[in-house]
């Protein structure tokens, strides 16, 4: 392994470092509300009601529940079912089910952010 | 390592070049069918690239990218996600791997085969997320590139560590004229 090799690497962890601070400062969450985009449309979701959703993808049906004010991904039709095993949808955390077109995410707050104070 | 295209019969190249797509197909096949997904959209661990990374080194770019794409488009037909948004990520990742992987091939002995499968791993994985929000219309996957670039990480290097094993092995049956 060279310095240049090091000098990647380096790179690499400071590049992931910042984007996981920036994805963090940029999304405020509510955490009350979600929604969800397919092929059909946008779906907003209100996580205070249980209940399932069904949106129609690209390759078949992909099935959410929303169950403790929490957004899940509990089936769908896609061969890899990788939106499935990430089930929750958490903030700043995303499920997407790329061969279906279908997203899932928590909506952000428009009354959250901002200056908390005002420095002189 | 020097380029070997100048000291290889045209038909030794073929066969190389042959042997590297045979090769990443399998590698990647076998992610695709056997090694169960990780919990990233269009994230693999790229094993196939390390036929990309051989290719840099015992041939040229122009070769390592027939095999970036042949492998893409085989894999893609015998899985079928060629024409869907899987292989349109696919493509994205190989491209964009290959591409940075050949600018830092060309700058010389400052990187080695571990550095341009680290930054290929990187690059593949960003661009396979910009693709997914391209073919679904929302940015909400480029929210997991934190995660992405961080696993992108220790499979850089893993690649590469396999690059370089096969390299040692390769270039004495590619040209025995070479000590």
């Amino acid at each position: 392994m060279t310095r240049g090799d090091v000098g990647i690497i380096v790179f690499l962890v400071l590049a992931t470092a910042l984007s996981a601070v920036t994805m963090g400062m940029a999304q405020p969450f509510t955490e009350a509300a979600a929604t969800i985009k397919g092929p059909g449309g946008t779906t907003t979701v209100d996580l205070s009601v249980d209940g399932t959703i069904v949106i129609e993808g690209r390759t078949g049906p992909v099935v959410f529940e929303v169950r403790d004010h929490a957004l899940y991904c509990i089936d769908s039709s896609c061969p890899d079912r990788l939106c499935v095993r990430m089930g929750l949808v958490r903030p700043g955390r995303p499920v997407v089910c790329a061969p279906a077109g279908v997203s899932a995410m928590l909506n952000t707050s428009l009354e959250r952010g901002g200056l908390d104070a005002v420095s002189r | 390592m020097p380029s070997l295209a100048d000291t290889s019969s045209p038909s030794r190249r073929v066969a190389t070049v042959a042997s590297l797509l045979a090769l990443a197909c399998v590698l990647g096949m076998v992610e695709a069918l056997l090694v169960p997904p990780l919990p990233v959209p269009g994230l693999k661990l790229g094993v196939a690239n390390v036929a990309v990374v051989v290719a840099l080194t015992v041939l040229d770019p122009r070769d390592a990218l027939a095999i970036s794409i042949g492998r893409v488009l085989i894999v893609g037909i015998a899985t079928g996600t060629l024409f869907g948004p899987v292989g349109a990520m696919s493509a994205a990742g190989a491209i964009a791997s290959w591409a940075l992987m050949s600018l830092l091939a060309g700058a010389g002995p400052r990187f080695s085969p571990i550095g341009w499968s680290v930054a290929g791993a990187a690059a593949s994985v960003t661009a396979q997320l910009i693709a997914a929000s391209a073919t679904i219309g929302s940015p909400s996957p480029l929210m997991l590139m934190p995660v992405s670039l961080g696993l992108s990480l220790p499979s850089g290097i893993v690649v590469g560590l396999l690059s370089r094993l096969l390299i040692s092995r390769i270039s004495r049956e590619v040209t025995p004229a070479i000590a």
